[in-house]
């Protein structure tokens, strides 16, 4: 569903991945982790489109995103989180999670039932839709950000650090949910820098470090090798 | 004194309206593009002269007079400048959305230029001012004693349903709201499968029709127009849209009021102040700028974790 073959990248003159090579395969999980500054950010930005690799390729469904717009993805059944969540402040929880639906779906089960699917998974979603999103706590809008992804029924979801700042109740309770949209048949990469809950719910797994892809194998592997955990601690 | 008052107050909202017309255009461009289109007002004022044109062209070709085709030549000028905002979109500044903002005014000011020779080139006797005649004649009605005119309320009813149009277009249909996402993060809007050349388009479309019929009634008010009217008009609706908060549609709206308040006051209050309105309007722009650089309603974002 998602490959990089050799991907550099570079912001300026500044080179930020380099030879980056990974892939999801249909129905896993995969977790993304590094330290700060690792190239984590800029892998999303790339398999999005919105930067460009300077060398190798990224294929997304099949299609190479060399040629194919940052606005295409989601009508290939793609679900983007950003890094920060990124709702759109003065829109209200509803007119986010519209956009979310039509960006993906446009054929699938009509809005109001996916909503209610949605207000189902989260429940603290469903007394805030008439909200503001800009006004929401942290939490509320990285429920918000998520919801916004799997409206649509995305056949891939890509999340960007989801949980970061957020409290490590809340963090459990994301993670949480993350397991519940895989084990329901969704494809996920999680882009995190928090190892034991990452690892801790996904199939395989990668370590970048300073924009190399430093170790790969089964998340449990990861998890436990001591050159792996080394890396990213 | 009271009639005097009454009077104000009529001219008062009469120009407020323009300005605040003008003023919707430069915020809704901005809000979307975060480019500051210095050329809006010289885009606004090309429609007194497309509809000058085309009502003589007209009139010469199938007879009855130049007013009398008013009628059809206004509504029809206003398409033309929406189609011309977005031909000057795509071929320039489309291009200047990511780059340093001096680039963009430079670019934005020159295309304002352009516009102005052109006009003055291609127009017959285009250097010199042309009447333009009021949309509607006649006294409606009598407040206080003093006749409020049709064209007056021609500009408020105008107003009024231009700006409820473009809330309603903006609030309740679903190319409105990818405009209102776009206008707050585009690469996250783009995320969610959103063409931004379709929201420049629509965006520039309305912004310039919108410019057109503030252009026709700033014409009509001021019973002519000249090549270079766009320089002032552009620079009231700009101050507008500054004061009031640029991007921000009720900001452009309150903007246009306070402008209009002050030009009036000015004239009402100062002696000879009809010569120094600017003088006070364009202070006003600099305090605003000075102490609240986001304008009265300007855009605040908190970010929470």
């Amino acid at each position: 569903m998602l490959e990089l073959k050799g991907v550099d990248t570079s912001y300026g003159a500044v080179p930020m991945l380099r030879g980056v090579a990974m892939s999801v395969r249909p129905g896993e999980l995969v977790c993304l982790l590094g330290p700060n500054g690792a190239g984590k950010t800029t892998t999303f930005m790339t398999v999005c489109g919105v930067v460009r690799a300077l060398r190798g390729k990224v294929v997304v469904m099949g299609k190479d995103m060399a040629t194919l717009g940052t606005e295409n993805l989601a009508s290939l059944g793609v679900g983007l989180v950003p890094e920060g969540r990124r709702l759109f402040p003065s829109l209200t929880v509803i007119e986010n999670l519209r956009l979310g639906y039509d960006a993906v779906s446009g054929r699938g089960p009509d809005f109001a039932a996916q909503l209610d699917k949605m207000c189902t998974l989260f429940p603290r979603i469903r007394e805030r839709l008439r909200q503001v999103s800009g006004t929401l706590s942290g939490g509320e809008q990285a429920m918000v950000a998520l919801a916004r992804a799997l409206i649509g029924e995305p056949k891939l979801v890509i999340m960007d650090e989801p949980s970061l700042g957020l409290s490590p109740k809340l963090i459990g309770e994301y993670f949480e949910i993350t397991r519940e949209i895989h084990r329901r048949g969704t494809t996920i990469l999680l882009i995190e820098q928090n190892a034991e809950m990452g690892l801790g719910i996904a199939d395989r797994g990668y370590v970048l470090v300073k924009g190399k892809v430093a170790q790969e194998g089964p998340a449990k592997e990861l998890l436990s090798s001591k050159a792996a955990r080394s890396l990213y601690l | 004194m009271a009639e005097l008052l009454v009077q104000q107050l009529v001219n008062w909202i009469t120009l407020g309206c323009i300005y605040a017309l003008l003023a919707i255009g430069f915020s809704l461009i901005f809000g979307v593009l975060n480019v500051i289109h210095f050329s809006h007002g010289d885009v606004a004022m090309t429609a007194p002269f497309i509809t000058l044109g085309l009502a003589q062209a007209l009139a010469t070709a199938l007879g009855a007079s130049i007013p009398a085709w008013l009628v059809l030549a206004v509504p029809l000028a206003v398409l033309a400048v929406g189609l011309i905002g977005v031909l000057l979109d795509k071929v320039v500044i489309r291009r200047f959305r990511d780059a340093p903002a001096m680039m963009a005014l430079v670019a934005t000011v020159a295309l304002g230029i352009v516009i102005r020779e052109l006009i003055r080139h291609l127009y017959p006797q285009g250097s010199n001012p042309h009447a333009f005649p009021r949309l509607v004649s006649g006294m409606a009605l009598e407040i206080s004693g003093v006749a409020v005119s049709w064209f007056a309320l021609l500009v408020v009813v105008l107003t009024v349903a231009l700006v409820t149009m473009l809330f309603v277009f903006l609030r309740m249909t679903p190319l409105g709201l990818r405009i209102r996402a776009a206008s707050e993060d585009r690469i996250v809007a783009r995320m969610m499968g959103i063409r931004d050349a379709r929201v420049f388009r629509a965006t520039f479309f309305i912004a310039s029709a919108i410019g057109a019929t503030a252009g026709l009634l700033f014409a009509s008010y001021a019973g002519v127009t000249r090549f270079d009217f766009g320089v002032m008009a552009g620079l009231l609706g700009f101050s507008a849209a500054v004061i009031g908060g640029l991007g921000s549609m009720p900001g452009a709206i309150l903007g246009g009021l306070i402008i209009a308040g002050i030009e009036v006051l000015a004239q009402t209050f100062v002696t000879d102040g009809a010569s120094y309105r600017l003088v006070f309007v364009f202070l006003l722009v600099i305090a605003v700028l000075i102490f609240r650089p986001a304008g009265l309603l300007g855009r605040t974002v908190m970010e929470k974790v």
